[in-house]
Order: C-alpha cells, then sequence, then structure tokens
C-alpha cells in the first residue's frame, strides 16, 4: 500500500519545519506511525517536561483521525491512566484539513488549559475542581517524576 | 485371420439402425449402375474384357460346363499365375505380355479361347491414370489380399462335395433388379430361393431386421459357397458376409476361394476353413453416380432418417472400409494416411479431442446476463474452431500476389494481394492458388500389393508400384488421379481485422466480367452453356458489342449498418467515376435495372449495388417477383456472411434464390458455434457436392454427433479449398507480420473508490456473498446460476457507478438539467445579498475573490495537500469570507477555505453525513479551532451544512494573459457550475485523462466503450459538463442516426472528439481508426471480445499509435474478472457459458466470491 501524497507532505513538512516544543519522527518500517515528544508548554504544571506520544495515521485518514497516546504517565484531566485523550478534533469534531501539526499543537494547548468539565480522568478532574493548586502540584511531580529526561 | 465379427455400428451413421441397412440396400440396388454387373463374379470371368462382355460371358456360361471342363486341382495356382502375371504386365513392357502367356494355366477351356481370340491378353495398363474411361473398361481384376475365414459352415451333409485346397466359388444370390438379357443363373437362383428365404431369417435373426414389405427386394447378406461342379455346400459367416456380399452386389470385387480345410465328410453345420483372395474389378471404379438433385430432399422434416441414397454409400463405404482392414491395406498418402510427424500427432489428437466434444444442452449468457439462450449439441468451443481453420491456413504464406486494376485507388498490402490472387484465380477457376496440394483431400492413395507366389519364387522388383485411390468418406474407389476439383466460382474470405472490404473492392474493379469469362468458358464444363449465353451479351472490350449490354453488376448484402461504409470505402478505393454505386435501401428504392443497364456502349463502370439482409428477405417475400432475383449478377457478396448461418431462416432462403455468376461470403466468423453454420455458406455458394444437405449431413454432421474426427477432418478439407482465413498476427514467408499496424499501448488505470463508493459497493458485495456462500454450501450454485449472475451484474454496476445500483431514494437524485453553470454574478450576488447596501465592499470582494481564482499561485487543497484539481466553492464559507474582508482578515485563509479538491470535499461530507453530522467546511472548523473551539465545540455557529449539491464548481480554462481582473467573469476565463452531478471514481478517471488529453492535443479522437448503456447515459452527462464534443453509438439507434454519428465523429475539426460506444453495438465490423484513444470504462468476461472493441480503433488505417486505458477499480469484482481471464485465455469464452454440472462455471464463481 502506497502512501498517500498527503502524508508524505506532511512528513515532510514536520521534519522540516517542526513546530515549537513538538517533535515527531516516523518509523522507518512504518510510516503511518509515528514518535511524537511535544515539551510541556511554559507557565502550566507540565513545564519543562518533555512527553513522549505516540501517533498512527489509520487507512482512512485523512478523513478519519490519527490516533494519538501519551506514552509518559501524565496527571491531567482529559489524559487517562493509559495515555488516551480526550480531544474533541480526535473524535466527532475532527477534520480533513486538520494535519499531524495542528493535532500535535491542539494537545499541547491542551496542557495549557486542562479541561475538568469534560473529563476523562474523573479523579483528576475532580482534584482539578476542587483543589486546582493541589492538583498542578501533584502534575508538577508526576512532571518532574515521569516526564524529567536530565 | 479371424475375422471380426457382426457389422461395426455405422460409424457415419450413429443415428441410424442396422435394421434399416438391408431394406434400404436393397430398394437402392436399382439406382446403383453397378447393380446390373454380376453380382457373382467366379473365377471363370474373363480378365481382359470390358464389364459388359464379362457380363455376357457369364450369363452365357452355363455353371454346369464350368464346373465340369475344370479340374480342381489345377485350379488354384491357376489363380496365383494370373495375378502374377498381371502384375508383370501392369508393370513391364508390351513384350512381355506375350510372353506371359506360357506361364498361364488357363482357368478354363472358355476363358482360354477368348485370351487367344482378343491377341495380346491384357493390355499395357496405363501408367498415367488420367483418362478414368480407358482404364477402367482395360483394368482387370487385380489382387487386393486374402482372407482366412475359419468358420464358414456347411449346409450339406455327404461326401464328395469338396476337398481341401479345392478352388470354390463364392456366389452372391442375384438381386431382383430388372437386368438386361437371360440369366441362366437365375435358374440356380430360383432353385434356392425357398432355401435362401428359410435362412434369410436364420442369418438375420439376430439383427432383427424388419422386413420392408414396400420393397420387395432382398434383405439378406447370405454368400454361398459353391464348388466347382456348381453345387453349393456352405455359406460364410454372418459376421464377415455382412460386407463381402456388399461387395459382390456392388460390384467392387471378385472373390476366388480356396478350401484350405475341411472334413472330407461334410455335416450340416460343420465348420470349414476357407481362404478368400479379393479381386478388385473394373466395375468398382466406375464413378458413382450420387443422383444429386439440386433439391434438398423431400423428407426435410424428417432430417434424422437416412435417405436410400445415403444407406446406400454408407454401406458401401463400410463394405470397403471392413475389407481394406481385413485384408490390412494401408493407404500411402492422402486422407487416412497416419503422418509420423509429432505435429500430425498432436493435430490427430486434437480432432479426436474435438470430437470426443460433449454433447449437452448449453445455457449461454450473453451481455448483461439478460439474455439467456439454449442451443444444442453440435456446439464447437473456439479451440475447436482454430483448429478447424488451421489446415486451411496453412500454406497461405506463399501464395501469390497480383496487383489490382489501374482504376483502384488505394495501395494494396502484400496480403492484400495475395487475397486479390486468390480470389481471382477462383473466379476464373484457375485454381492454382495453393498449389501445395494436389490430390483431393478426401482420397487416399493404395498401392496394389503383390499377390503371394506359390509356384515360382519370382517377384518382379522391377515393376512400378501399382497405385489406385480410394475415398474413406464416401467409398468411391478409382484408377485416376483425384484432383482436387472446385465446381463453385467465390469461397469464403474469412480474414479477420485484414480490410475485407478493401480486398474485395479491388476484386470488383480487377476481375470484372471482360477479362475472365473466357477462362470461364473454357474451364466450366457443366456451366458451358449457361455462360455461352452469357457470353452473348456480355460486355466485350473490343468492338463486338450486342445491342443490349447483360448485367455485369456486382450485388453485395451487407448488414443494415454496414451500408454506408461499404459505399464509402468503394468510392474511396476506385478513381473517381468507375464505380457506380447503388445503396438499395429504405423507402423509395430504385429501380435497380435501370441502374445496372449501361448507359451507352463506352460505358466502362463497374456497377455495384449494396442493400441489406432485411431488404432482401422482404423483397423474397414479396409475391411479386422482385428485379433482384432476376438479374443474374455477375458477383454475390455476402458481408458478415455468419447473418445467413441458419439455412432455413427467411434471410438464407433469400439469400440462396439469387442468381448470380460468382460468390463470395465474406465473414470473421464462417462457424459461430457448430459446423453447419457452415452449410448455408456452402449452399450459397453452390459447392458440390457439400452444398447438399443429406451429404453436408451425412459426412459432416451425424459423424460429429458420433463423435467421428473424420467429420473435422472434412470440414478442414472443404475449407481448405475454399477459404481464406488471415490473422494479423500471422507471419509472412519472410517471417514478418503480415499486417504492420502501429503499436498499441494498454494501460490498466487501477482506482480507488471514495469512501462513500466503498461503503455502497461492500454492502452489495457483502450480501451477495452471504447469498452465494449459502447457495454452496447447499450445494445450489448450479441451479442458481441465473441469479448469481444477475448479483454479479449488480456488482459491476457498482463498480462504475453507485446511481447504477442505488434507487432514488438512496441515491442523491441525478438533475441533469442543462449543464449546471452558475452565472458568477448571481453567485456573488447571492453571497452579498445580505448586506445590500454595500456595493462597494460587494466589488471589493469580487475583485479579490476573482484575483484569487485566477491567480497563478493556486493554493493546495487543505485535504489532499495537492493542487486542487476541480476546485470547488464552499458558499457558506464565502459569506463568512466577506465577512473576513470588510473586517480587513487577511485573505490568506480566503485560498484556504475557498480551494479544496472537489473530490476530497465530497468525500468529507459523505463520511459526515456517514457518522450523522452534520457536515462542515474542514477549514472553518480548523479557524474555530483557534479560538479555544474544542472547549465549546457548538460556538462554531457561523458554519452552515454544505451539502455537497450547494458546492459551486470553478472551472479553470486555459486563462488568457489579456483578461483583465476587472471584465466579467465568463472573460476571465473562469465558470462556475452547480455540482448537481454525482460523479464517481471511474467518471473521474475518465474526465480527468480526456481533459489532460484535450490538453495535450486539441483534436484529438477518443473512444470510450461500455458495455451498459446507462453508463454510457451518465458518461455523456459528465462530458457534457465538461463540454467535450461527444457522439454516440448504440445498438438502440437506426441506422441513419449510426452513420451520421459515426461520420461527424470522423469529420475534421480542430476540437476533440469523444465517442462513446456501447460494446455490443459497436464491438464489430465498426472502422474507428479517426481515433487513437481507447478507454475501457468495464471489463468483459472475455478478453477476446475487449479485444475486438480495441481492434475498432487499432486496425489497418491506424496510422498512429494507440493508447488504450483500462479503468479497474482496487479491491472490487474487476480485478476478479481479470483474474478469470488471466486463468484460462483460451478458454474463456467459455467460461460463463456453464451448465449445472460445469466445474469450470462454478469455479469460476468461486473467484469472484472467493477471499483473496
Amino acid at each position: 500500500m502506497s502512501l498517500p501524497k498527503r502524508i508524505i507532505k506532511e512528513t515532510e513538512r514536520l521534519v522540516a519545519d517542526p513546530a515549537p516544543g513538538i517533535a515527531a519522527q516516523p518509523h522507518d518500517d512504518n510510516l503511518r506511525y509515528f514518535d511524537v515528544t511535544i515539551e510541556g508548554p511554559d507557565g502550566s504544571p507540565f513545564q519543562r517536561g518533555i512527553f513522549k506520544l505516540e501517533l498512527f495515521l489509520p487507512e482512512e485518514y485523512p478523513m478519519a483521525p490519527p490516533k494519538v497516546r501519551f506514552l509518559t504517565k501524565i496527571y491531567h484531566p482529559n489524559i487517562d491512566k493509559l495515555g488516551r485523550i480526550c480531544l474533541d478534533i480526535l473524535k466527532d469534531k475532527w477534520s480533513p484539513a486538520l494535519q499531524i501539526r495542528t493535532v500535535l499543537l491542539s494537545i499541547q494547548a491542551l496542557l495549557s488549559a486542562p479541561n475538568p468539565d469534560d473529563p476523562l480522568a474523573t479523579d483528576v478532574a475532580k482534584h482539578y475542581k476542587e483543589n486546582e493548586k493541589d492538583a498542578q502540584r501533584v502534575s508538577q511531580e508526576w512532571t518532574q517524576k515521569y516526564a524529567n529526561l536530565d | 485371420m479371424q475375422i471380426p465379427s457382426s457389422p461395426p455400428p455405422g460409424p457415419f451413421f450413429a443415428s441410424s439402425e442396422d435394421e434399416g441397412d438391408d431394406v434400404y440396400m436393397a430398394g437402392v440396388e436399382s439406382e446403383v449402375p453397378h447393380s446390373s454387373l454380376p453380382t457373382t463374379p467366379r473365377t471363370s470371368s474373363s480378365r481382359s474384357s470390358p464389364p459388359h462382355r464379362l457380363f455376357l460371358e457369364d450369363s452365357d456360361d452355363d455353371v454346369n460346363d464350368i464346373c465340369t471342363s475344370e479340374s480342381p486341382s489345377v485350379r488354384r495356382p491357376i489363380v496365383v499365375d494370373d495375378v502374377l502375371e498381371i502384375d508383370i504386365d501392369s508393370a513391364a513392357t508390351h513384350a512381355k505380355a506375350g510372353p506371359s502367356k506360357p506361364f498361364k494355366k488357363s482357368s478354363s477351356p472358355l476363358d482360354a479361347k477368348q485370351r487367344s481370340n482378343s491377341g495380346p491378353p491384357l493390355k499395357k495398363r496405363r501408367l498415367s491414370p488420367q483418362d478414368t474411361h480407358i482404364t477402367t473398361n482395360s483394368f482387370p481384376p487385380t489382387y487386393l489380399g486374402e482372407v482366412l475365414i475359419t468358420n464358414a459352415w456347411s449346409n450339406v451333409s455327404g461326401k464328395g462335395y469338396v476337398k481341401p485346397n479345392e478352388s470354390i466359388q463364392i456366389q452372391r444370390d442375384e438381386v431382383a433388379a430388372p437386368k438386361p438379357g437371360p440369366s441362366k443363373q437365375a435358374k440356380s437362383v430360383n432353385k434356392k430361393t425357398g432355401d435362401g428365404k428359410k435362412q434369410l431369417s436364420l442369418a438375420t435373426m439376430l439383427k432383427a431386421q424388419p422386413t420392408n414389405n414396400f420393397k420387395k427386394k432382398k434383405v439378406d447378406t447370405i454368400v454361398r459357397l459353391v464348388n466347382s461342379r456348381g453345387f453349393e455346400f456352405g455359406r460364410l459367416p454372418t459376421e464377415c458376409s455382412w460386407w463381402i456380399s456388399k461387395l459382390l452386389e456392388l460390384g467392387v470385387v471378385q472373390i476366388r476361394g480356396t478350401m484350405s480345410d475341411c472334413p472330407e465328410k461334410l455335416t450340416t453345420g460343420v465348420s470349414l476353413i476357407v481362404t478368400l483372395h479379393f479381386y478388385i474389378v473394373a466395375s468398382a471404379f466406375t464413378p458413382l453416380s450420387t443422383s444429386n438433385s439440386d433439391e434438398l430432399p423431400k423428407l426435410t422434416f424428417n432430417e434424422g432418417a437416412e435417405t436410400n441414397e445415403e444407406t446406400s454409400l454408407r454401406e458401401r463405404k463400410s463394405a470397403v472400409v471392413k475389407l481394406f482392414e481385413v485384408i490390412g491395406l494401408k493407404p500411402q498418402a492422402g486422407a487416412n494416411f497416419k503422418g509420423k510427424s509429432s505435429d500430425g500427432k498432436i493435430h490427430e489428437e486434437a480432432l479426436k479431442r474435438m470430437a470426443q466434444h460433449p454433447t449437452k444442452k448449453v445455457k449461454e449468457i450473453v451481455g448483461d446476463g439478460e439474455e439467456i439462450e439454449v442451443e444444442e449439441a453440435e456446439e464447437l468451443s473456439k479451440n475447436d474452431i482454430d483448429t478447424i481453420y488451421k489446415r486451411a491456413q496453412h500454406n497461405d504464406r506463399t501464395m501469390s500476389e497480383m496487383e489490382p486494376a489501374d482504376t483502384f485507388n488505394l495501395t494494396l498490402r502484400g496480403y492484400q494481394k495475395q487475397a486479390l490472387s486468390w480470389m481471382h484465380s477462383l473466379e476464373s477457376g484457375k485454381m492454382n492458388a495453393r498449389e501445395a496440394w494436389s490430390m483431393h483431400p478426401l482420397w487416399s492413395e493404395y498401392s496394389f500389393p503383390h499377390e503371394p507366389c506359390m509356384n515360382d519364387d519370382i517377384i518382379d522388383l522391377t515393376a512400378d508400384e501399382k497405385l489406385f485411390y480410394f475415398n474413406p468418406y464416401s467409398g468411391e474407389l478409382s484408377l485416376d488421379f483425384p484432383k482436387a476439383e472446385r465446381n463453385c466460382r467465390g469461397g469464403i474470405l474469412a480474414d479477420v481485422g485484414m480490410g475485407k472490404t478493401i480486398m474485395l473492392s479491388a476484386l470488383i474493379q480487377t476481375s470484372f466480367a471482360s477479362d475472365t469469362d473466357k477462362g470461364e468458358e473454357q474451364n466450366s464444363k457443366g456451366k458451358a452453356k449457361q455462360i455461352k449465353l452469357n457470353n452473348a451479351f456480355r460486355i466485350i472490350p473490343k468492338g463486338k458489342q450486342q445491342p443490349h449490354k447483360p448485367p455485369a453488376a456486382t450485388l453485395i448484402i451487407a448488414p443494415t449498418s454496414l451500408l454506408s461504409q461499404w459505399s464509402e470505402e468503394l468510392q474511396r478505393s476506385s478513381k473517381p467515376g468507375t464505380v457506380d454505386v447503388l445503396v438499395w435501401h429504405g423507402q423509395n428504392r430504385l429501380d435497380i435495372e435501370a441502374m445496372i443497364e449501361s448507359d451507352g456502349e463506352d460505358d466502362k463502370t463497374i456497377k455495384v449495388v449494396i442493400t441489406s439482409y432485411g431488404v432482401l428477405a422482404s423483397e423474397h417475400a414479396k409475391s411479386a417477383k422482385s428485379p433482384i432475383f432476376e438479374i443474374n449478377w455477375l458477383r454475390i457478396v455476402l458481408d458478415e456472411a455468419h447473418a445467413c448461418k441458419s439455412r432455413t431462416s427467411k434471410t438464407a432462403k433469400a439469400v440462396y434464390a439469387l442468381a448470380g455468376r460468382r460468390r463470395w461470403a465474406v465473414t470473421g466468423t464462417p462457424i459461430v458455434n457448430r459446423l453447419e453454420d457452415l452449410y448455408s455458406l456452402l449452399k450459397f455458394l453452390g459447392f458440390k457436392p457439400w452444398s447438399e444437405f443429406s451429404y453436408f449431413r451425412s459426412f459432416i454432421t451425424l459423424p460429429f454427433l458420433a463423435r467421428d474426427p473424420k467429420a473435422i477432418e472434412i470440414v478442414q478439407v472443404i475449407l481448405e479449398s475454399i477459404l481464406l482465413r488471415r490473422e494479423k498476427n500471422m507471419t509472412d514467408s519472410e517471417g514478418k507480420k503480415i499486417v504492420e499496424l502501429p503499436p498499441k499501448e494498454i494501460t490498466v488505470e487501477t482506482l480507488e473508490f471514495t469512501a462513500l463508493e466503498r461503503k455502497i459497493y461492500d454492502s452489495i458485495y457483502h450480501t451477495a456473498k452471504r447469498n452465494f456462500d449459502q447457495l454452496e454450501a447447499k450445494g445450489l450454485v448450479g441451479k442458481n446460476y441465473t441469479h448469481i449472475l444477475a448479483m454479479l451484474m449488480r456488482l459491476r454496476r457498482a463498480v462504475l457507478h453507485p446511481k447504477l445500483v442505488l434507487t432514488e431514494k438512496d441515491g442523491r437524485a441525478l438533475s441533469p438539467g442543462g449543464d449546471g453553470n452558475v452565472d458568477v454574478n448571481d453567485l456573488i450576488k447571492r453571497f452579498v445579498g445580505d448586506d445590500t447596501n454595500s456595493g462597494e465592499k460587494s466589488n471589493t470582494f469580487a475583485e479579490t475573490f476573482m484575483a484569487n481564482l485566477t491567480g497563478d499561485d493556486i493554493a493546495e487543497c487543505p485535504i489532499c495537500f495537492s493542487e486542487p484539481e476541480a476546485p470547488v466553492l464552499i458558499p457558506g464559507c464565502m459569506h463568512q469570507l466577506y465577512v473576513f474582508l470588510s473586517s480587513s482578515t487577511p485573505c490568506s485563509l480566503m485560498d484556504d477555505v475557498l480551494l479544496s479538491c472537489k473530490d476530497c470535499i465530497v468525500s468529507h461530507i459523505g463520511i459526515c453525513e456517514e457518522r450523522g453530522q452534520e457536515p462542515q467546511c474542514p477549514t472553518c472548523s480548523q479557524g474555530a479551532l483557534k479560538v479555544g473551539w474544542f472547549r465549546n465545540a457548538s460556538a462554531s455557529n457561523f458554519l452552515t451544512a454544505v451539502q455537497s449539491s450547494d458546492l459551486v464548481e470553478i472551472i479553470r480554462k486555459k486563462t488568457d494573459p489579456d483578461a483583465t481582473l476587472n471584465s466579467p467573469a465568463s472573460e476571465s476565463g473562469l465558470t462556475f457550475r452547480r455540482n448537481d452531478f454525482q460523479s464517481s471514481t471511474k467518471l473521474n478517471a475518465l474526465i480527468k485523462s480526456l481533459c489532460k488529453l484535450r490538453d495535450q492535443d486539441p483534436c484529438f479522437r477518443a473512444v470510450v466503450f461500455s458495455q451498459f448503456t446507462s453508463f454510457l447515459d451518465l458518461i455523456q452527462v459528465a462530458l457534457e459538463r465538461e463540454r467535450f464534443d461527444q457522439y454516440r453509438f448504440d445498438g438502440t439507434m437506426d441506422v441513419k442516426k449510426k452513420s451520421a454519428a459515426i461520420n461527424e465523429f470522423k469529420s475534421f475539426s480542430r476540437k476533440g472528439k469523444v465517442l462513446v460506444v456501447s460494446l455490443k453495438a459497436g464491438g464489430v465490423g465498426l472502422n474507428l481508426t479517426a481515433a487513437n484513444h481507447v478507454f475501457m470504462m468495464d471489463c468483459w468476461w472475455n478478453a477476446a471480445t475487449e479485444n475486438q472493441a480495441i481492434d475498432r480503433v487499432h486496425r489497418i488505417g491506424q496510422e498512429k499509435t494507440v493508447y488504450v486505458t483500462h479503468f479497474i477499480v482496487a479491491n472490487t469484482i474487476e480485478s476478479r474478472i481479470l483474474q478469470i481471464q488471466k486463468r484460462k485465455t483460451a478458454i474463456v469464452n467459455e467460461a460463463f457459458r456453464g451448465s449445472k454440472s460445469d466445474p469450470e462455471s462454478i469455479q469460476n464463481l468461486k473467484i469472484m466470491f472467493g477471499d483473496d
């Protein structure tokens, strides 16, 4: 199965002109499978963390959204223990005009702006709602613990 | 030697019954000339006397005289001597004949006397066996061979009848046929009548022969053994008497018998061992009168029954064949000669296999699976038919060439000149075009064996081999070299895609009446009278002209659709004014007679009348005789002659009723699928004797049904003499292809469905597969064949366009009203409609809008990232866009919103609909995203749902660089139209290719084939939208429309043209060499059908490379059809002709529904 022109172009652009704080590299043996790293955005509890994700472009892409998952443990109301992400553009709000880059930027933005009203990890969401400061502290700890490559 | 028992069940007449044999036999006897010859040839008969003398002598002889005058003990050696002498005689010089006499002991006083009276007893046999009469008359009974019969039996008791080594006579009772002259022998026959009758019932008990009282003829096969004194003492056993009696009755052989062993005292029923020596006699070589009436047998309603004629022929044949088999005589050359080359063997095997072709009811599913015709047995597969043609094609490379007449305006190719030469020589009767063979192919050559010597061991090795000829198919014997003979003027031109029309045009111009009639006169005996009469009225070039010129015109009968093509080709290939063509068709048919009457003495134009089979048949049905049947045409040409393959059809009867001196049948398929197809052509050609139905049936149809390979051989032999068939891939004597065509490039373009199409297709496929699996599990596939084919048909349509399978409720209505053009001003007005006060804004919008659209740097499609091939506008966003514009939002965004591949956006919308979501502009959602849309998705309330038919397409023409931006949109090279046409993967691929083609070659010509006319409709709509000049050709159109479509398509123009053709209607006959691009929209089960369609374009006259594009959608039934095509190309035309038991068909179905 040959790779659609769009995926090739997207990959080229991702490599040539990476978005700040984001890196995505396809596997040699499967060009639809990407290793992704996202830096935690400044000003967020995830600052200075390097988060690993995996991204897979399904057969129907771009008509269907890519599948993305955090590999690094993260304390976030919209990301569960398994790394699954609750983000509407990865589900029903997907548009074929979106790209890998925009998806990853959106995820990065999600780190800056957790949305506990639409939670995936309910306990974390509850924590965020009841005591945001404390929750952010835990997030920071986790970032230190799991997302610190130093 | 043990003789095989009982007559074989007539290999040539599977359906005939044994019981009828003798009855018919006897009944026919009076018609067969030999029956008047002595049927009891005896050893005493004179060898040197002509048959009638032989007969007289014989009948004058008193049996008793002979008996008493002969000493039995001397008798046997005599026989040997006689023959030996004959061998020497015939072999050597005249001088030898005299001296040979002393060696001879006269067999009877009478014989000796006669011999001395007649001087040299044996004339030297003519070595050149050219003249039947002489050789036959002077032909002595000649040794053929001998056979030992161990189970003859005695029917008397007592001593002294016969001793071992005594000569005996082998007698057959006289037949009650009227015979000239008094016959004393008749007495002896009469004496035994009672006996015979009784014997009859005994001998024939097992055969259960019904006595036919209608013919009071003998029905027995008794062969009596008579001793030298004339007393019958025994009989031959029935297992050999059936054929020996026939041979004797028909005057084919003399038999000289020797008692090899017997008990001293005979008792009734005791076994006798007899040696029979067979001598072939002169009368055997008398030509058979087949009393061929030109009419069909009156029994046409009962074609299964043999006529008397057929019976007689068959009996003689089988008796002679049996004789040769028993005495072990093998042919040296000719029809039954078994070649040693492996080639021959393979060939033979092929023949055998063919003969074993199972006879079964065959269901044929043609085309859309809607036509199902049930054909009976006799079918031939394509391979079989190829085998049949092979022989006729054998020597074609080396045929001579001939230049056409001066009036011929084109240049013929080599092989066309060969065809001209061949046709010309067939017409003029100088049948030497194929010199490779000269012996009549039905005959085989035998040499007379040497009779084993008893007395001396002298065998004259210097003796020439004596030859004779036997026709194993008819039972005829001849001493003359049987030359291949032709008795009709004309033949079958069965070239495939070689320019048959042109060849015939050359023939018409080259071989017109005057210059060949002399030849005709000389060469034809049978027709001499008629031709002389005709000659009297014929145009004779140098002066000797009669007041009335007779018609020297050619009549061409062709399918209606090809009439105009014939007319045009004839005109094109001749110098102006030399050929006068009349198309006799339609309401107002002109007076043919007036037309073909020549205008004056100097009128040398060649007259050609062209008409259709339909007209001919209707003229034939009229009560008043139509002039077309009154005229004695110089030449009649049947184009696509298989149109009258059924001899009982009205068309065929009308064709037979035509009078013409030269006849041609032109067809690529002389045998469509059964051997009898050929009969009709032979009948038209008057190719005797095969034009006689009984003959054809006896020797071809019935044997074929009985799976006798000879039937095929005969057909090959017939075709060899009258059929010319070359194919494009044949090579000439130098190994070059005989037709050099420009190359043909075939591309298979594999396409991918859009998601929506895939979904529709898959759901149909899974239903069908489930259905099939269930049937297969129950073993009902065979029974539901039609149903399954219908499912397959649906799948094949689904591949082309979902609309072809969806009903209105699930498919979006197709509204082909107009070409869907949208006035850009309306469009703009519509988008700015809310903002009625801001005229300036609207202008700004329009300018920027146009600037963006006409700009060279076209943005990429946000979905597939390529330059949009079919840009579309999304109306809702355009409104939004206006807002952006007015608020100075960077318009870089606009490109993204505006331009999107139609395919991408449509499939996006399709997916949205599938998910039950409101389709949204993909890019606008992105805009919403930037403002934190994921928090509140419903914030993007400015989006309107986009229906794909609301999209507006932008058609970008080659932009005229001078066009100013402010000028009206139409001048800026852009038009807009509603996207109200639901396209499909295949259609898009076609349009894309055509557009590319139009860019490369503005005056291109392309032909698009599909087998579904409903798909042709859609193609036309799509072409209309893209503004292609397009023409259509399908079976529903009448002649005028069809030819108008073709002509307009061919006519010169600077614009590109597309012809959409239904595969079935346009797959054959059409000449579309004006085009050099072919698009095959779907695939046919049979690659050959596709190739034939491609050959409409890739054929003689094509000067450019032909590009064929085959559109296939990946992972659909189409790839499986290709799989089947590849799997067994050779038998693919049988692939779906299945019957229940046909494993091949079911196998093919399994491929269709298999899991890859």
